[in-house]
């Protein structure tokens, strides 16, 4: 249920999927206590929604991938409670835009689904699992870069792609989640998008992604097998990757069903430290 | 260079780039922006005005760019290929 937020839609005005997008914030407001932010007004004027977008959770509706309003609030540092991208809501639903200026038939049908989807949403999608008891208190070694240190968890079980993702192996299950240079490298990370819990993803498959106002991380999962819990906490506290992306930051959880194949293209900590050192010290020349 | 290997292959013998559609490219320049490897180059004078210039540069299994560019311009190898290449390679070179 979507009510009490501050909504800040794209409002592109030169093409359809904008035009849905603001369709989908009027109609928001015109039902529930929301409140729209005009992104060209916040742009010259931000004062006049400062208050707004401090005490309300932040719907954010991007008409297409450029994802304008996205990257509006990361500009101005907001935390996003919600995203939705018109483009691919169409696609979920299978339905075509009009391409028109002003929303036509198959664009009314669509924001009534996003409409209707995002009122029976129940309180914390999806979220809510079967995490496991995985305790994750790890040894690590530390090295620093100028102002920066990087931590990272050695162990047997812990393992990592050369894509900065790590895994904690445990039997069948393992947690995923990324390490310190991702976490670093973006640094205050705003957003996260947890993958969907059921899905299968294969190894360096997506799983789920990461923001900050400098960047989004893809996170790239070093294990195949299906997703069974999600970090919750992140949710409202993104920045939790960044104070420990081990501990209280981790990602997910998956259901191992390939492990022994996976492993071929895993390294373990012995590699993954010298590996993060060299790329250190390549960024910073 | 870590840029050079992954998993101890030659980065060179990965088949891993961004290929841009450009029925589909409006030269935005958004992927450009974003990626910090140089694998774009831009030329303005071109009609091409944006190349897919450094390959290799592209880290394997990132696919980062294609999420910022609007019209779904870019398109990578399928992963799966890509790490079944990468383990036939890493036998073939343990064997050696
Ligand atoms: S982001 Fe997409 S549309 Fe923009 S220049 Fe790159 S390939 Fe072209
Ligand atoms: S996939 Fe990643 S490394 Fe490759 S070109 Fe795109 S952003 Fe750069």
């Amino acid at each position: 249920m979507i009510d009490n937020c501050a909504i800040l839609p794209c409002n592109g005005l030169d093409k359809c999927a904008g035009a849905v997008s603001r369709e989908v914030a009027v109609k928001l407001c015109e039902n529930n206590a929301n409140e729209i932010i005009c992104p060209v007004f916040y742009r010259v004027a931000e004062a006049k929604y400062n208050k707004i977008v401090g005490e309300h959770p932040l719907i954010v509706i991007d008409g297409c991938q450029t994802r304008c309003a996205s990257k509006l609030a990361a500009e101005k540092n907001l935390r996003v409670f919600k995203k939705i991208t018109i483009t691919e809501e169409a696609k979920n639903h299978n339905i075509v835009l009009s391409g028109g200026l002003t929303p036509g038939e198959s664009d009314k049908v669509l924001v009534d689904l996003i409409l209707k989807g995002l009122v029976n949403e129940p309180e914390n999608s999806g979220l809510i699992s079967d995490v496991q008891d995985i305790s994750c208190n790890f040894d690590y070694n530390t090295f620093q870069n100028g102002k920066f240190i990087f931590r990272i968890p050695r162990g047997a079980q812990i393992y990592f792609n050369e894509n900065d993702c790590w895994a904690y192996v445990i039997g069948n299950r393992a947690r995923i989640g990324v390490t310190d240079f991702v976490q670093q490298n973006l640094s205050d990370i705003l957003y996260f998008t947890p993958p969907e819990i059921g899905a299968e993803i294969d190894q360096f498959g997506e799983a789920g992604e990461i923001e900050s106002s400098k960047s989004v991380f893809e996170i790239v999962s070093p294990v195949t097998g299906k997703v069974t819990a999600v970090n919750s906490m992140l949710e409202q506290k993104p920045e939790l990757i960044n104070e420990n992306p081990y501990e209280t930051g981790w990602v997910a959880e998956i259901e191992l069903t390939d492990f022994e194949n996976d492993k071929e293209l895993l390294i373990g900590f012995d590699k993954y430290f010298e590996l993060v050192k060299r790329k250190v010290e390549e960024l910073n020349g | 260079m870590s840029e050079s290997t992954f998993m101890g292959v030659q980065r060179d013998k990965i088949d891993w780039k961004p290929t841009i559609d450009y029925s589909k490219c409006d030269y935005c320049m958004e992927c450009v922006k974003f990626c910090p490897h140089k694998v774009f180059e831009v030329n303005e004078e071109e009609e091409i005005k944006l190349i897919v210039k450094n390959p290799n540069n592209c880290v394997v299994f990132c696919r980062a760019c294609s999420k910022t560019c609007g019209p779904n311009a870019i398109t990578f190898p399928d992963k799966n290929t890509t790490t079944q290449m990468i383990k036939a390679i890493r036998k073939e070179e343990n064997n050696d």
